[in-house]
């Protein structure tokens, strides 16, 4: 029971992830300074941006529906640090594997889309209001190439458990090498789960203000761009898990820092794509969705069934 | 309860957001200020980033006059953001009304209607200065707290 709940409260869970969440904030904004020629923040620029945060006033606007704005924010990091722990770090098997755990860790990144809608709507600004319907037009955009594409790489393992994925992946050496543009078209669509540039159409600065986070400010605020931060973690942690799944038979020690490395240059390939694109205006982030990176999906499953079909068998 | 304090006002120094607001200026301040926002300046060194909206931002930077037109509107800013806040009045006319001052439509510099924590006269300042009040702004903030704490 203590253990668990060391798990679940420290390590790996809420304290570790949200530390871990920090740093990797740290490292985005300093490869994106980095690559625009300048010096950037420096590394304990979003620490004293959360307790900056924390400290501040919290105003809730007099129109808004009390609890759904305050819950929205919540809920949104429950969903994320959770999904966390479905994640193998240092070995094959996560702390509470089950057959089925990357669906629900897929499910759970889906929630924080959700509380911003929930949140920016009732707390009734226009602005936020614009922008929490946008973010979701954008969900229907970029959840099916998203799913199609970390499912593939599940269906040439033929599970839907991460440890039998990983384990599958020890077995067949270099099999991982197959499902690379499955993994590139996970990273694109997983920048419009994070809102990050070429589909940061949710809360462009430039038209709406800040989106659903407009009316936030103070502790509600900080915990949303806790959420953001914890949420780029996950989804990296899971792209490394499905898409580069080697060196987990290695001493605890070791995977668990190999882990770590895969996750942080998932990171900056992230920050790479953000800093030299543009943003897409919202049909044509729905074309580029549903003409390319759905297509480019199926051709992947192609791959994976014929290779099932012909070298497996 | 001190080392809390302590580390909260350290917070506040290193993390100051800022918001934009144009109340009647003739658009120098305001082009100054955005090159002091650009990466040949780079202010995010200092932890300041430029913010959409009122909510989310710590320090209110105004150029230009304040227009009886802008009047409501300046105030209602002021009070949607969210505690502790402060000012920055950026250019001459923001300080004192400048050559504007005393015509039909204008009210003054910005503290005839809000309270104003640091002035950075110029026609336009340059981002340079921009930057120094800033800097100073929150240099003095550090210097309060330590005199609050003697």
């Amino acid at each position: 029971m203590l253990g668990m709940l060391f798990s679940i409260l420290i390590f790996p869970g809420l304290l570790f992830v949200s530390v871990f969440g920090l740093s990797v904030e740290y490292i985005d904004r300093k490869i994106y300074a980095r690559l625009q020629n300048r010096l950037g923040p420096p590394w304990f620029q979003p620490v004293a941006d959360l307790i900056k945060l924390l400290a501040k006033e919290d105003i809730i606007p007099k129109a808004a529906n009390q609890n759904m704005f305050k819950l929205a924010p919540l809920f949104a990091l429950t969903a994320v640090v959770t999904a966390f722990l479905y994640i193998p770090l240092w070995n094959k098997e996560s702390l509470f594997s089950f057959n089925g755990d990357i669906i629900v860790v897929l499910y759970l990144l889906t929630i924080p889309t959700l509380a911003f809608f929930i949140g920016g709507w009732y707390s009734t600004s226009l602005y936020a209001r614009i922008g929490s319907v946008r973010s979701l037009t954008q969900l229907f955009a970029y959840e099916v190439p998203l799913f199609m594409g970390i499912l593939s790489s599940a269906l040439l393992a033929g599970s839907w458990s991460l440890k039998e994925i990983i384990n599958f992946y020890a077995g067949h050496n270099w099999f991982w090498f197959f499902n690379l543009l499955g993994f590139a078209i996970t990273l694109v669509s997983f920048l419009g789960k994070l809102e990050k540039t070429p589909f940061d159409i949710p809360e462009a600065e430039t038209e709406v203000v800040a989106g659903s986070f407009t009316e936030y400010s103070g502790r509600l605020f900080a915990f949303l761009r806790l959420t953001l931060d914890v949420e780029m973690v996950v989804g990296s942690a899971l792209l490394a898990a499905v898409f580069l799944p080697f060196g987990f038979s290695l001493p605890p020690v070791f995977a668990f820092v190999l882990f770590m490395i895969k996750i942080l240059f998932i990171v900056s390939l992230i920050s790479l794509l953000r800093t030299i694109v543009a943003r897409l205006r919202m049909d044509q982030m729905i074309d580029f969705c549903w003409k390319f990176m759905v297509p480019l999906a199926f051709l992947q499953i192609l791959i994976n069934l014929i290779i099932k079909g012909i070298i497996l068998r | 309860m001190s080392l809390v304090k302590k580390i909260v006002t350290w917070a506040r120094i290193k993390s100051p957001w800022i918001l934009h607001f144009n109340t009647g200026a003739c658009n120098a301040c305001d082009i100054e200020i955005i090159a002091a926002l650009t990466p040949r300046y780079d202010l995010e060194r200092f932890g300041i980033i430029l913010k959409g909206t009122p909510r989310h931002a710590d320090i209110l930077v105004c150029s230009g006059p304040v227009t009886s037109q802008i009047k409501d509107r300046l105030i209602r800013i002021y009070e949607q953001m969210p505690e502790p806040k402060f000012v920055v009045a950026v250019g001459t006319c923001a300080c004192s009304g400048g050559v504007f001052d005393g015509c039909y439509n204008v009210e003054s510099g910005i503290n005839a209607v809000i309270p104003v924590s640091a002035y950075i006269p110029g026609c336009p300042a340059s981002p340079k200065a921009i930057i120094d009040g800033v800097v100073k702004l929150l240099t003095s903030l550090e210097e309060k707290e330590e005199a609050i704490k003697r």
